[in-house]
């Protein structure tokens, strides 16, 4: 995806999205405002906007020092691009799309853990969740608490982690996703299940020196 | 007369094999294929599975309040680009810190 590709087309919004957005307020002024070359107006969209941008970066990315410094790549972005924004989805939608697909070009060109993306996608056999055909175990309903889910997401391999925070925290469709990811919609909802999976087994049974190092890594 | 379609056995491993489109399709892993149906019911594992995976999606909501805060630099250096870039815009950057 190059720079162009990042001007966003405005999807249709999605009632899922507009629900997990709900409009803020002050926000639609503000941005009005900030078109029109407020600065003020820009920095109350920041303080609006920068928690969850930066939340949504660290989840991505499981990296502090990244994570600031593609939250404000996604600040700067908006501010050069606030303009082309038309209202058709949510703005927090629109700048979470952009935030995304910053991280993912962030991703493709450090070509790490993702020289290709479907690698990434695939972790290791190791990695994988094991499949369950009779274990005895008690189930997790009422047992999770948001500081274990988030450290057993912290620890899930990066591409299961990807789709899940796309998913299941951000409210992304499967083919939003599998546009993103440049990967089919099968294998966007394969990768979900097994996250999930892998969740189910991390959350289960953790595994207290993984869960330790995805913290420090967290807070570092 | 009525007749009976034979129940198809199905194993954990189909079952389990179908449940990345049951959850996909919107049914929460619940399928609408008999076979598939009676499986869950009668299967305690695969019950548990499904509903723990249910439980984990459901839960995923938790995540999307943001509790962490970037910290004070990023503002700084936003505001420093910013002041550095030439914009079709007439922005001028605020003075005071934003909370």
């Amino acid at each position: 995806m190059d720079a162009q590709g990042l001007q966003m087309t405005q999807m249709n919004s999605s009632p899922g999205l507009f629900k997990r957005n709900p409009p803020i307020a002050g926000e639609a002024e503000a941005i009005e405002s900030a078109k029109a070359g407020d600065a003020e107006a820009f920095s109350r969209l920041y303080a609006l906007h920068k928690r969850r941008v930066y939340t949504l970066c660290l989840r991505m990315l499981g990296n502090v020092s990244e994570a600031e410094d593609m939250t404000q790549e996604a600040f700067l972005h908006l501010f050069r691009k606030i303009g082309s924004f038309r209202g058709e989805s949510a703005f927090s939608t629109w700048l979470h799309r952009l935030t995304v697909n910053l991280v993912l070009m962030h991703l493709r060109k450090k070509g790490l853990n993702l020289v290709s993306l479907e690698e990434t996608i695939n972790p290791s056999e190791d990695d994988a969740p094991k499949r369950d055909f009779g274990s005895r175990d008690p189930q997790l309903a009422g047992s999770i608490d948001r500081v274990a889910l988030e450290r057993a997401v912290a620890s899930l391999p990066p591409g299961y982690r990807m789709v899940f925070v796309l998913h299941d925290v951000e409210g992304f469709e499967h083919n939003e996703i599998a546009t993103m990811l440049e990967c089919s919609t099968g294998n966007s909802k394969s990768q979900l299940h097994k996250a999930r999976l892998k969740l189910r087994e991390l959350l289960r049974h953790p595994e207290p020196s993984t869960m330790q190092d995805s913290l420090k890594e967290t807070v570092k | 007369m009525t007749s009976n379609k034979p129940i198809r056995e199905v194993t954990c491993a189909d079952f389990q094999e179908q449940l990345p489109d049951l959850f996909a399709a919107g049914g929460n892993g619940v399928p609408e294929d008999p076979d598939l149906m009676e499986h869950l019911k009668t299967c305690e594992t695969c019950g548990a599975l499904v509903r723990d995976l249910q439980y984990i999606a459901d839960q995923a909501s938790l995540l999307l309040l943001p509790t962490h805060e970037p910290s004070d630099n990023v503002w700084k250096r936003i505001q420093a680009e910013m002041n550095s870039e030439p914009t079709d815009s007439t922005f001028h950057p605020p003075t005071h810190e934003t909370k």
